[in-house]
C-alpha cells in the first residue's frame, strides 16, 4: 500500500527524539534509529512500503501503526468543527460586579477597571438573575462556574453576597454544582470578607506581581503609593484555613520579564497555593517586547521548568500554573478546534446586564452579545468570534502547534491587530516556543518515572 | 518470529501521553482482527445489527472521522474492513464512490452529501 506523511513535528531527547502528532495530539518517543529512518525518509511526499529496504521497513510499519504514516489520499487530517452555538450549554459566566477599580495599574487593560465608560457597579438583584441565568441555561451539565470579577469586585460586596447566595441556592434546588471564584487585588480584604470567603468555599485568584519594589511600581493606589503593604497584611489569614485554592496572579511588563525566578519563589514563600504568571498585554505600544525582552521570558519560563522536573521527580508539585496547565493537557494529549471557550458556553456580563464573549473584551461593541434579559443570540457570537478569528485559518493551517493552540488569546490579538495595526502571528513563535518547552518537559517527566505526578496533573484537567 | 517484530517495534517507538496509549491500543486490536480474518478462525465478536439495547459496540474506536459514532455507522461511512459487520450498508468506495472521502471528510457535517 502507498502511504504518505501526517502532519507532525519532531523535537530533540536524549537517546532519540519525540515525535508529535499534530491532529492526534499524541506524543511518542523514538529511539535514534527510527529518528534516523525517519529523518531519511521524510522527504519522499509518498511510500510504497512493499518497495523499501527490510530493515527500514519494520521502522517505517511502527511509525504508521502510531498514525504517522497513512494511506496516500485519505483524509488523515482531522478538520475542525463547525460548532452549532446555540447548542452548547453555558459552563462559566464571568460577573463583572464592579467596573471601578481602587488602583491604577500601569498596564490595565480595563481602563482603571470601567472599560472604557464611567465607573459602575453590578446591582444584588443583577447579580441574582446573572446566576440564575447561568444555572438555567447550563443544560446537563453537573457543574457550573461563577467567575466574581471587575474592576475590584471587593467595591461592591453586596452584589458579591448576592451573587454567591443565589448560587449556593440553585445548588442545592437544581442539584449542580456551582464553583464560585473571585479575582481580586486583595487591598480591601478583611476578617470579615475573608471568612465570607472561606465559608463558600471561594478560589481566590489575587493579583500580586512579585517583591514590593515590582509589585508597587506596577500596581499603585489611586493616590500612586503602592498596593503591597496593604495586601501582605491580609494574606496570612486569606492562606490560612482557606478550603479552595488561593493563586497569585501576576502581570509583568517586558522589562520585569527577567525577574520571572526571583517572583515566583518570592510568591511561592509567601504561601500561595499556585503562581501563575502573565507577560502583560500591549494595550501601548510600549509594553510591546523586543526579541530580548521575550528570549529573557522564556529563559525565565526554561529555569522555572527545570525546577519543576526536579521537583517532580521527587514526587513533589511546584505550583508553576502556567506549566501545570500545559503538561496536563499534553499528558491527556487534548487538541482544540477553537482557541477557547469565549461565546462557546463561556460568557462575561458586565455591570449593566450586557452580554459579552469574554470579560476581557467587555466594553467593545462588536462583542457585545446580547443582555441578561433576552439571553445571547447565537448569530451575534458567531460574528463577534468570526471577525476576531478573521484572516488567521491559512496560516494556523501550516502551523503544527495549531491543536494545541488554536489561534491564540483573542484579545491579545485584537490588541495586537485591531488597536496596534500589526499584522496577525506577531506572539505565534513565542507560543511554539512555550509549546516545545512543554513538550520536552512533559517527555523528560514520563521518561524519569513521574507517573504519579502525571496522573495529578491529568485529573485536574479531567474535572 | 511476528511476536519479535512487535517487540522490537515497541523498544524503538515508545507512547508516552494517553492519546499515544490510546493509538497503540487501536493498532493492537486491528491486527489482531486482521490476524484473525486471515486465520479464517470465527472472529469473537458480534456480528449483526445493534438492538436498543445495545449501543453499537462501543464507538469508532480508529482515529478517523466519523469520531465517537458507533462502529456499525462508522463502517457504514468508511468503507468495507475486515472487520466490517454491516456490508451491505456500505457505500462502495472502491467501484462507485470513489470520492467518498472527498465528499464526505466530517461526516458529522457532510452526510447529506453522500449520493
Amino acid at each position: 500500500m502507498i502511504y504518505e506523511w501526517t502532519d507532525h513535528q519532531i523535537f530533540g531527547a536524549e537517546n532519540g527524539a519525540i515525535l508529535f502528532g499534530v491532529d492526534q495530539g499524541s506524543l511518542f518517543f523514538i529511539d535514534k534509529p527510527t529518528h534516523e529512518v525517519l529523518s531519511r525518509w521524510k522527504t519522499s511526499r509518498t511510500l510504497d512500503l512493499d518497495d523499501v529496504p527490510e530493515g527500514d521497513r519494520e521502522i517505517l510499519e511502527g511509525l504508521r501503526d502510531a498514525r504517522f504514516l497513512a494511506p496516500s489520499g485519505a483524509r488523515h487530517r482531522i478538520e475542525a468543527l463547525d460548532f452549532d452555538i446555540a447548542s452548547i450549554p453555558l459552563t462559566t459566566m464571568v460577573l463583572e460586579v464592579a467596573q471601578d477599580c481602587n488602583l491604577a495599574c500601569t498596564y490595565c487593560y480595563a481602563g482603571g477597571g470601567s472599560y472604557g465608560r464611567s465607573a459602575c457597579l453590578l446591582s444584588p438583584d443583577m447579580a441574582r438573575q446573572a446566576v440564575r441565568k447561568l444555572v438555567d441555561d447550563s443544560g446537563d451539565r453537573d457543574t457550573v462556574t461563577l467567575v466574581i470579577f471587575g474592576g475590584e469586585p471587593l467595591l461592591n460586596m453586596p452584589a458579591v453576597r448576592a451573587a454567591v447566595e443565589e448560587a449556593q441556592t440553585l445548588s442545592r434546588e437544581r442539584g449542580k454544582q456551582v464553583f464560585v471564584s473571585l479575582t481580586t487585588n486583595g487591598t480591601l480584604l478583611n476578617s470579615d470578607i475573608v471568612e465570607f470567603i472561606h465559608i463558600n468555599k471561594i478560589a481566590v485568584a489575587l493579583s500580586l506581581d512579585g517583591p514590593a519594589d515590582l509589585h508597587d511600581t506596577n500596581r499603585p493606589n489611586l493616590a500612586g503609593t503602592g498596593s503591597y503593604a496593604a495586601i501582605t497584611a491580609n494574606l496570612e489569614g486569606l492562606l490560612s484555613g482557606s478550603s479552595a485554592a488561593v493563586a497569585a496572579r501576576v502581570t509583568l511588563t517586558p522589562d520585569q520579564w527577567c525577574r520571572i525566578e526571583e517572583v515566583f519563589y518570592h510568591l511561592m514563600q509567601l504561601g500561595f497555593h499556585e503562581v501563575g504568571i502573565a507577560p502583560v498585554s500591549p494595550v501601548r505600544r510600549e509594553l510591546l517586547p523586543n526579541a530580548d525582552q521575550e528570549e529573557a521570558l522564556l529563559q525565565g519560563f526554561s529555569a522555572l521548568a527545570r525546577t519543576f522536573l526536579k521537583a517532580a521527580q521527587a514526587n513533589r508539585l511546584l505550583p508553576f500554573t502556567n506549566l501545570i496547565d500545559l503538561l496536563a493537557r499534553l499528558h491527556l494529549g487534548q487538541t482544540k478546534s477553537v482557541s477557547c471557550g469565549a461565546g462557546y458556553g463561556y460568557l462575561a456580563v458586565d455591570a449593566e446586564g450586557s452580554l459579552y464573549v469574554c470579560h476581557r473584551l467587555v466594553g467593545e461593541e462588536t462583542c457585545r452579545v446580547g443582555n441578561l434579559d433576552d439571553g445571547a443570540d447565537p448569530g451575534e457570537i458567531r460574528r463577534a468570534l468570526d471577525k476576531l478569528t478573521c484572516g488567521k485559518q491559512e496560516m494556523c493551517r501550516s502551523c503544527w502547534a495549531r491543536t494545541l493552540c488554536s489561534g491564540g488569546c483573542h484579545y491579545e490579538n485584537h490588541l495586537r491587530e485591531n488597536l496596534l495595526g500589526l499584522p496577525p502571528g506577531g506572539s505565534c513563535d513565542f507560543i511554539r516556543r512555550w509549546f516545545k518547552l512543554g513538550i520536552e518537559v512533559y517527555a523528560e517527566l514520563k521518561r524519569s518515572g513521574a507517573e504519579e505526578i502525571l496522573q495529578r496533573l491529568g485529573k485536574r484537567l479531567k474535572c | 518470529m511476528e511476536v519479535y517484530i512487535i517487540m522490537e517495534k515497541k523498544k524503538r517507538i515508545e507512547a508516552l501521553n494517553e492519546k499515544a496509549r490510546a493509538i497503540e491500543a487501536l493498532t493492537g486490536g486491528e491486527k489482531r482482527s486482521v490476524e484473525a480474518l486471515e486465520e479464517g478462525g470465527m472472529l469473537k465478536m458480534p456480528v449483526g445489527c445493534t438492538t436498543v439495547f445495545d449501543t453499537g459496540w462501543e464507538t469508532n474506536p480508529r482515529a478517523t472521522n466519523p469520531v465517537g459514532n458507533c462502529q456499525p455507522s462508522a463502517h457504514d461511512y468508511l468503507g468495507c474492513a475486515g472487520d466490517c459487520w454491516w456490508p451491505a450498508q456500505n457505500p462502495d468506495g472502491l467501484t462507485n464512490y470513489l470520492d467518498l472521502e472527498g465528499v464526505c471528510s466530517s461526516i458529522i457535517r457532510d452526510w447529506r452529501d453522500i449520493k
